[in-house]
């Protein structure tokens, strides 16, 4: 055979392609307003997707990263508010204690260290400055469970507990807030009605919209129970870290055992306090993005097929106004199947390319709605996060949706007779 | 001509008829025609008379409602559209009157165009395109696009496409009638001189003066031939 012949081969299925891509591109264009105009249902349905994914991802991302960094060896509890239909009465009805805290350390071998929580929002104030924040009070345990990591002064300690101390160590976001200087150890600050000296500031943290743990101040129990009373001393959160994550569920049972029997529950009574280890948290999370990514794909679904329907219709004007063209291809010798690809392949550049506007200005929509967010909402509103899945998934609905709705068009081109094709006005 | 001229095309019994509502049209009503290598043919005939679809027929754009046509050892009555596309890719050249260039594409584009189909590779392509211009004298308006180009140009760049893939036969539908007298001669030298390269080509026409140009001379009314004369030697011309 000769070296003609064997290039030909060469050139073969992918080199059509090739060479129908560039037609495609060129016909595309030819008409930019027409083609985007086309394309528009999919820009938006893209565009959508992307903006809503992001914002939602870098905020389940910053969720994962808190939780994550909680360890796998540590369990929240608190009291089971889900027994009552109205919240209010379980607050009235059930009780979770330092007492509650004591027998669990003591009781139960597996538990390293236990740091009851008592949460509070407070007003606070220093010099002419006011504004609110989430008060916790809490044990010197808590930093070790927690990881606390100190930028300047201390964590609680014991003597702070025992001696029912004011002092109180700040959040990063506090500095702001009260217009702390970095060296306001020893600074005394109001909360509520009494006065709190700062003995430490909490290195920044980061965190989730609204939910920063910059924003807070913890003040010793002692101190809290003493200021909001007993009420608030019965509603405490206990963060337990237990020895081994591995037997984690066993120390959920003895836990659990040992609470059953402080509370005087009976067999059969359903616990008065919910168990939540990182395993749980992080399932619960996952079941929420996959639901939001569920709802999101139903959304990208709908949008996707009133574009197609849109590129469907352009399609089949394009390939009317373009009957002389096809004639004068079939004239030279192009067979059926090099039309049909021809109007195909020219209806997923258009659709694919729709997706990478989409993709473009979604990612410029949310940066934006972060940028709002953060200067309105919460200045510590997570990154928008675009994952490689989101990328791929609409550029390849994009490109399916331009294929799916291209096929009819393209099969009304590709089955024109030539005569007719040439004749037609 | 003599019997030892080898045999391009041999059509018996051609029919066509078209569906007008209830009843039928006949366009051609047994059309037969002899057509050996290196021949140049005039088919010339009133309006309506079925010159086009004749064309066509042999240019295996259409398929005849009954009737037997072989092109270059093909039967071409019996294929699928995909093989008579394959065939015109391979054995036809076309030169229509109202020229038939993609207004999108440029000079040396639309020459290319046959050898897309033909899976000829883009370098090798364009070579062959840019040989076909330089024939005609076009190379400098390779670039240019039909309409930044004269009619008897877009003519031109037509026969360069008619031309490109080397065709067995190379079919003209009154190719002067949009042209003015100039232009037409300019345009009929160039189609002698492929003539006379060896090109078989056949041409429809009204006018003598183009027809003249041709040494066989086919009339045709109301779908029959009503004669078929050889009346010279190519390349004479009987225009003014
Ligand atoms: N698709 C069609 N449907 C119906 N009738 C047709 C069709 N194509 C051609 N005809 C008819 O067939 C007859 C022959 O047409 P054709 O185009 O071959 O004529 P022609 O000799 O080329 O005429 P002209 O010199 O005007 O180009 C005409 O009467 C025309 O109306
Ligand atoms: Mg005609």
């Amino acid at each position: 055979m000769s070296a003609a012949t064997r290039k030909e081969q060469i050139f073969g299925f992918w080199g059509s392609v090739a060479e129908l891509f560039r037609i495609a591109l060129r016909a595309i264009m030819g008409s930019k307003m027409r083609s985007f105009l086309t394309t528009l249902g999919i820009i938006i349905g893209v565009l959508a997707v992307v903006a809503v994914v992001s914002i939602l991802q870098g905020v389940f991302q910053s969720f994962l990263g808190q939780f994550e960094a909680l360890g796998a060896n540590t369990l929240f509890i608190r009291p089971n508010y889900e027994m009552f239909s109205d919240r209010r009465e379980g607050v009235r009805r059930l009780k979770l204690t330092y007492d509650d805290a004591q027998a669990v350390a003591q009781q139960v071998p597996d538990v390293r260290a236990i740091a009851p929580m008592l949460f509070r929002s407070d007003s606070i104030a220093f010099r002419s400055r006011h504004d609110t924040t989430t008060i916790v009070g809490t044990t010197e345990a808590y930093g070790p469970i927690s990881d606390v990591n100190m930028e300047t002064g201390r964590f609680l300690g014991p003597m702070d507990v025992d001696s029912r101390r004011k002092v109180c160590v700040i959040g990063h976001d506090i500095l702001d807030k009260l217009a702390l200087s970095d060296q306001c150890v020893g600074t005394e600050i109001q909360i509520g009605r009494d006065t709190y000296t700062v003995i430490g500031v909490v290195e920044k943290l980061g965190g989730a919209f609204g939910e920063s743990d910059d924003d807070r101040i913890y003040v010793p129990l002692t101190s809290a129970i003493q200021q909001y009373g007993n009420d608030a001393a019965n509603q405490l959160i206990l963060l337990v870290q237990v020895r081994d994550a591995a037997h984690m569920d066993s120390a959920v049972e003895r836990i659990s055992n040992v609470l059953r029997r402080q509370h005087g529950l009976k067999f059969g009574q359903t616990d008065d306090f919910r168990t939540f280890t990182q395993e749980e948290v992080l399932k619960q999370i996952k079941t929420f993005t996959n639901v939001s990514t569920l709802i999101v794909a139903a959304i990208v679904g709908i949008t996707l097929v009133v574009g197609g329907i849109g590129i469907m219709n352009i399609m089949l004007v394009s390939v009317t106004e373009r009957t002389r063209e096809i004639g004068i291809r079939m004239a030279v010798g192009a067979k059926r199947i090099h039309v049909l690809y021809q109007f195909l392949i020219e209806s997923v550049t258009l659709s694919t390319l729709g997706g990478v506007i989409g993709l473009g200005a979604g990612w410029g929509v949310s940066l934006l709605t972060v940028w709002i967010l953060r200067k309105t909402v919460s200045p510590t509103f997570p990154p928008a996060y675009v994952p490689l899945w989101v990328v791929l998934l609409s550029l390849g609905f994009a490109a399916l949706t331009g294929a799916v709705f291209g096929v009819y068009p393209a099969v009304k081109a590709s089955r024109l007779d030539p005569i007719e094709a040439l004749r037609y006005e | 001509m003599t019997a030892s001229g080898d045999t391009l095309i041999e059509a018996r019994d051609l029919v066509k008829d078209y569906p007008m509502g209830e009843s039928v049209y006949h366009a051609l009503r047994g059309v037969s025609l002899t057509v050996r290598r290196g021949e140049f043919i005039a088919i010339m005939g009133p309006s309506g008379s079925g010159k086009s679809t004749l064309l066509h027929l042999i240019g295996c754009l259409d398929t005849p409602t009954s009737g037997e046509y072989v092109l270059a050892g093909s039967p071409v009555h019996t294929l699928a559209p995909d093989q008579l596309a394959e065939l015109r890719n391979k054995e036809i050249g076309f030169v229509f009157q109202t020229f038939f260039l993609l207004p999108r594409a440029n000079a040396v584009e639309n020459v290319e165009l046959p050898l897309i189909y033909a899976k000829i590779p883009p370098a090798q392509r364009h070579h062959m395109a840019m040989e076909a211009l330089e024939f005609l004298g076009l190379q400098t308006h390779a670039a240019h696009r039909p309409n930044q180009l004269s009619g008897g140009q877009r003519q031109q760049i037509a026969i360069a496409r008619a031309l490109v893939n080397k065709p067995s036969l190379i079919l003209a539908d009154e190719p002067t009638g949009n042209l003015d007298s100039k232009t037409s001669e300019n345009i009929m030298g160039l189609l002698v001189r492929l003539n006379q390269m060896g090109n078989t080509l056949i041409l429809v026409t009204h006018e003598p003066d183009i027809a003249a140009y041709a040494p066989r001379q086919v009339r045709i009314r109301d779908g029959l031939i009503v004669s078929d004369e050889l009346v010279g030697t190519p390349g004479k011309g009987g225009g003014s």
